[in-house]
């Protein structure tokens, strides 16, 4: 290629072009979405949410295999409106499963329970697929009737988690992988938390990250 | 590069003058109901805009106040239900009437030179209507705004899948930027609020700018048809009140959870599909909609007469009535239904591929019959002659 007069000029008057495209791009950029620094390449993908230690229930509820309670566990996410930050619920389930087992998620790696074997674990209900809030299903026909038609094999035929925004189905005593889905179309198992148990107490004392989360609603609940 | 450029100038150019976008030159043709779309899509969206517009009167945009607001607004306020079903009502119509259009142009190839430029705005206002639609809804906060506007902002944090896309977290920037912050809350009401008045006042504009610039008539359709839509709406805002649904509650997703009626099919496709294919394929099926001018290259605009563009059409038709019908029924086996419906897409392709083949040979062999003998060569006259004498 003959660089002549001509292109060599072209080129140049380029570069103040491509300069100014980036100098309006970047603070609209920053103006959406104002946690990116200027002129930040690779995105910051959320600021990290907090919530430490919070009481969400009580062993004494967890006494036979299979017995369950639904806790919210609160974080604070970092806001950049007026408020400066937000509350966000995180949907959790403690289930008593029927024998122990090692509580780490096998995709991510975290660990929701160090202190050995444990057959007390808990569950983010928000689904790992899409987001939407799962349900734990003590008896597994409710999954087959009402949840798209799927019917667990043999081994799997005991209380089960399910969406019912995809029907995913997970299974909390999955064998190496508490919570995995064993149909639908979420990419891996239920994200944990992390607790420990203090006396009777189950104190969650952290949370897995990743997915997004939801305010609070103000106002009315639905029954 | 620069001819490649005057070329595309020049393609534009010409598009341009054929540009159609409510089948304002074609009233001729209004004698087919099919041909009286066109004139419907620009009548609806404006019965859209000016109730929206009288809507905003009495909306609340926060996440305290959108349901109630709407509520007091179709209850109490006197006309509100007639307000507010013009608007869902109409908008319903609109995406009803843009989607028969897209029917009509692709059965009957009006797509084809040089229709291509307004086929592709066809196809991009059904995307904007339905971006207008879920943006929305999601102003009522009620259960199924939240949850569609939760799952539908997931999809794009999965492209961060995509090797090389990842590092950039453009995914999560996307949901972010759509969310207002890392959840879902007041800024993103505030944002779909945005983007729902957004979209049709920008467009509104193009519109009538385009309208100005080619002196052509906006409204097509008699008095009777006018009032004929107008006394419809009445009557469907009368006696099927808009629903309002059930607040949103970001602790509890209902089961069964069903979005609006034109997200069914694509919902359902989530429901088998992986969930990085799952926000890509809406874009390949965008992209296959806006290249199919490009793609079926031949002079035909009969549908018979293009078998393979033809399937494909039916097929996709089938394919969305079949998948609503699935997600209403609520029957979906992960396990079992993919296989099934994969086989069965290959099998309706490769059989409309082959009917393709068959039905160009044909075509070029009756071509080959009905082409005049070649001129037998004469006889020669000197042998005649010899046997003669």
């Amino acid at each position: 290629m003959k660089v002549d007069r001509r292109r060599l000029l072209k080129t140049l008057t380029a570069i103040p072009i491509i300069g100014g495209i980036l100098a309006v791009l970047s603070p609209l950029v920053r103006y959406l979405k104002p946690n990116d620094g200027p002129f930040q390449i690779d995105m910051t993908t959320g600021d990290n949410p907090s919530g430490g230690a919070q009481v969400v229930g009580s062993t004494a509820a967890l006494q036979k295999p299979w017995d369950y309670f639904y806790f919210t566990y609160i974080q604070s996410f970092p806001q950049y409106d007026a408020e400066g930050s937000k509350k966000a619920n995180i949907a959790g389930v403690a289930v008593k499963l029927p024998q122990k087992v090692k509580f780490v998620q096998a995709t991510s790696g975290f660990v929701g329970y160090d202190k050995g074997d444990t057959d007390i674990v808990l569950f983010q209900r928000i689904c790992p697929h899409l987001g939407c809030i799962f349900n734990f299903i003590p008896d597994w026909h409710e999954v087959t009737a009402g949840y798209g038609g799927f019917v667990p094999p043999k081994p799997e035929q005991h209380s089960l988690m399910a969406c019912p925004c995809h029907l995913s189905i997970y299974d909390p005593t999955y064998p190496g992988d508490p919570g995995n889905v064993i149909s639908g179309p979420a990419p891996r198992g239920a994200r944990y938390f992390k607790f420990e148990i203090q006396g009777q107490d189950i104190v969650v004392t952290g949370a897995e990250t990743g997915g997004i989360a939801e305010c609070p609603a103000a106002g009315r609940a639905e029954g | 590069m620069e001819g490649v450029l005057a070329n595309l100038r020049e393609w534009l150019q010409d598009r341009k003058q054929h540009l159609d976008l409510f089948d304002e030159t074609k009233t001729a043709q209004q004698d087919s109901p099919l041909y009286i779309v066109g004139g419907l899509v620009w009548l609806t969206w404006m019965i859209v805009i000016v109730s929206g517009i009288i809507l905003m009167v009495w909306y609340i945009p926060t996440t305290t106040g959108a349901y109630r607001s709407i509520l007091h607004l179709t209850e109490d306020i006197p006309f509100g239900w007639l307000v507010r079903g013009m608007h869902k009502y109409g908008a319903d119509m609109l995406v009803i009437s843009i989607t028969i259009r897209i029917y009509r142009m692709y059965f009957a190839g009006e797509y084809k030179k040089p229709g291509e430029l307004s086929w592709m705005i066809l196809f991009a206002s059904l995307v904007l209507a339905m971006i207008s639609g879920i943006t929305g809804y999601g102003l009522i906060w009620n259960q199924r705004a939240f949850w569609a506007a939760k799952t539908v902002l997931t999809v794009p944090t999965y492209y961060d899948e995509i090797p090389g896309l990842g590092k950039f977290g453009i995914g999560h920037a996307i949901a972010y930027i759509f969310l207002g912050g890392p959840a879902l809350g007041q800024p993103t009401l505030t944002r779909f609020y945005a983007i729902h008045y957004g979209i049709s006042i920008v467009f509104a504009v193009l519109a009538e700018i385009f309208f100005y610039r080619t002196r052509r008539r906006r409204l097509n359709l008699s008095y009777f048809t006018v009032g004929l839509v107008l006394a419809f709406l009445t009557y469907v805002s009368f006696d099927q009140l808009t629903a309002m649904g059930r607040w949103a509650n970001p602790n509890r997703t209902p089961l069964p959870i069903l979005s609006d009626w034109y997200f069914l099919a694509l919902y359902q496709l989530v429901k088998y599909m992986p969930p990085l294919w799952a926000g890509i394929a809406p874009g390949l099926l965008i992209g296959y909609g806006m290249l199919i001018p490009f793609l079926d290259r031949t002079k035909e605009t009969r549908p018979l007469e293009r078998p393979f563009f033809f399937v494909i059409g039916v097929y996709a038709l089938a394919m969305f009535v079949g998948f609503t019908t699935l997600i209403m029924l609520n029957i979906a086996v992960i396990g079992r239904d993919p296989p099934i419906i994969f086989l069965v897409t290959i099998v309706v392709v490769s059989l409309a591929f082959v009917w393709e083949l068959l039905y160009r040979r044909r075509k070029a062999q009756r071509a080959q019959a009905a082409r005049p003998a070649a001129p037998a060569r004469p006889a020669r006259p000197a042998e005649s002659a010899v046997a003669s004498s």
